[in-house]
């Protein structure tokens, strides 16, 4: 590389970095200003009187807590749901040939590139009838329609990489076909499984119109929407709505960063096959 | 050997809860768009009201706005950034987990600090262009009729320009060395490379991702929504959004789903032009 290039190559790496952490950094800046510090003109870049007045905000005076939990428990339940399901799927396309298998595939594509919009009512009236409507489980069911489809299509991918002798081998030796899935299969394929639970969780942890529509009792409603609450309000408290914005986003910060290598592996895996 | 049916039996569970999810809320579109309140048929109804409403065109020819700025740009930084990311340099394993991070945050929290950001007087952004002189004034981003919506595609293409850049970077990293060996002998230079050689090459990639993004953008809400509901004046108001508040805020379930359906029918278009092509790419079936 020529000097040129080199600085051109380490300012360009730079300003990806800026422009990437940027909106993050100062949200975390914001979030320890007081109020009045938020409001004047112009803005300060290191707090003078750093404070954590708006995170107690958040956490004492507000729904915020509970919509964590709610969130927890809707992630962890449909993340559990969809890796079940998932698994099976997914094994039964990677290692079986049968009729109109290729025509199953693509339904289950066509679920993920689904105009969420355009399903949101026929939804919203289904769960009403099954009186699933601001329940826990309404949300864990209606959220397999965003995990699934790329959670059975990563899968596959995985299991199909994984040789099919040690599979045969196991049979000559006794075992049943669900034995071999969760003898050998599933240890093999640790590193998909796990891409698939962080996009999974992922995924329904940001979640925002499902939760919107379909969760608009306090005891349900997750994060994204008591965020969106809190821009709402005639008065944006924006010191408080930066504390949440942190701890709504801390969660994500640290499994995607334990999990980074699987995740961004098994997302190509699941969409380009890299 | 195993039966004939061991393989679907397996992916049973999974087809039945999408069937359940996905399936019958699409028929039961189709039902509510030829329907009343009461339940009884009312033909075409529906959607000559949807259809006359002012708010359909404008909303259209907003997605249309929303979705050709933001595939544009994300496409472009996207594919830039991978290049820049395949290239050898000091601290690029540390810059290409930091440039995954926007693509990975809520969407909500992306939408609310970009919101702050954009504040017309304690946001950051007119601070620092009004400070070196760049703009005299500061600017209405959010409230301004010219500003708003390109403001709504910078925050998407921020949100996902990184997707793109994984994406892409994958298929650089599945070019053999030994055609840039090659061209550099020649004495090809790096735009030579990246225009022969790298592009070529990565170029169904680009194509899936972008037949992707078209989906995803069609599909989004959140940012929108959440940082101008539409507003002001319509001005950002997309279809997604306009059967959201047409089903969840006016209650007219019946135009809402004549909406659907007709916003389905040219998503569906692009869904098969996406399958088609994965289907050709050998990516189906196998």
């Amino acid at each position: 590389m020529t000097a040129r290039g080199r600085i051109a190559t380490y300012g360009a790496a730079g300003l990806v970095v800026v422009v990437c952490l940027f909106p993050f950094l100062w949200m975390i800046i914001s979030s320890i200003k007081v109020l009045t510090e938020l409001y004047t003109i112009p803005p300060t870049w290191i707090p003078e009187a750093p404070t954590l007045g708006n995170y107690a905000t958040v956490l004492f005076d507000s729904n915020i807590p509970r919509y964590f939990l709610n969130s927890v428990v809707i992630s962890v339940g449909s993340t559990g749901l969809a890796l079940i399901l998932a698994i099976f799927a997914s094994y039964g396309f990677a290692r079986f040939q049968f009729r109109g298998k290729t025509y199953y595939q693509s339904f289950i594509l066509v679920g993920q590139l689904l105009p969420t919009a355009a399903i949101i009512v026929p939804l919203f009236i289904t769960l009403r009838y099954l009186d699933l409507v601001n329940t826990y489980l309404g949300l864990i069911l209606v959220y397999m329609i965003v995990t699934l489809p790329l959670s059975v299509w990563m899968l596959t991918s995985y299991f199909k990489a994984i040789p099919r002798e040690l599979e045969e081998a196991a049979i000559i030796d006794g075992a049943s076909r669900l034995g071999v899935l969760f003898r050998i299969t599933l240890p093999l394929s640790l590193p998909g499984l796990v891409a698939v639970m962080v996009y999974a969780f992922v995924t329904t942890w940001n979640e925002f119109i499902f939760a919107l529509c379909f969760a608009t009792d306090s005891s349900v409603k997750t994060l994204p929407i008591g965020l969106a609450e809190f821009t709402t309000e005639f008065n944006t408290d924006w010191g408080a709505v930066m504390a949440a914005s942190v701890i709504m986003t801390v969660p994500i910060a640290i499994l995607f960063l334990s999990m980074q290598k699987y995740f961004v592996g098994g997302m190509m895996a699941g969409a380009t096959k890299g | 050997m195993p039966g004939r049916h061991t393989g679907l039996l397996f992916a049973l569970p999974a087809l039945f809860v999408l069937a359940l999810l996905v399936a019958y809320p699409i028929v039961y579109t189709v039902i509510l768009s030829v329907t009343d309140l009461g339940g009884s048929f009312n033909g075409t109804e529906n959607f000559r009201n949807v259809l006359a409403a002012r708010a359909t065109p404008r909303a259209f020819q907003n997605t249309l706005w929303w979705v050709g700025g933001s595939i544009v740009f994300q496409v472009v930084l996207g594919t830039a950034t991978a290049i820049l990311l395949n290239r050898d340099f000091f601290g690029r394993s540390t810059v290409r987990a930091i440039a995954v991070i926007p693509w990975v945050v809520p969407g909500i929290v992306a939408a609310t600090t970009w919101a702050w950001m954009f504040h017309t007087e304690f946001g950051i952004i007119n601070y620092m262009l009004t400070g070196p002189g760049i703009i005299d004034e500061p600017v209405g981003w959010l409230t301004g009729r010219h500003t708003v919506m390109p403001a709504m595609i910078a925050i998407n293409v921020w949100k996902l320009f990184p997707f793109v850049a994984i994406m892409v970077l994958a298929g650089l990293q599945s070019i053999p060395k030994d055609l840039y060996e090659a061209a550099r002998m020649d004495g090809a230079t790096f735009w030579d490379e990246v225009r022969y050689i790298t592009l070529p090459q990565v170029r169904p990639v680009i194509v899936a991702v972008t037949l992707l993004l078209v989906i995803w953008a069609l599909n989004h809400i959140t940012t929108i929504y959440a940082i101008t509901r539409g507003g002001p004046a319509n001005l950002t108001l997309i279809t997604p959004i306009q059967i959201f508040r047409l089903g969840f805020e006016s209650f007219q379930f019946n135009e809402a789903a004549a909406l659907s359906v007709m916003f389905f029918m040219v998503a569906m278009v692009i869904v098969a032009l996406y399958i088609r092509f994965l289907a050709s790419e050998g990516e189906i079936g196998r």
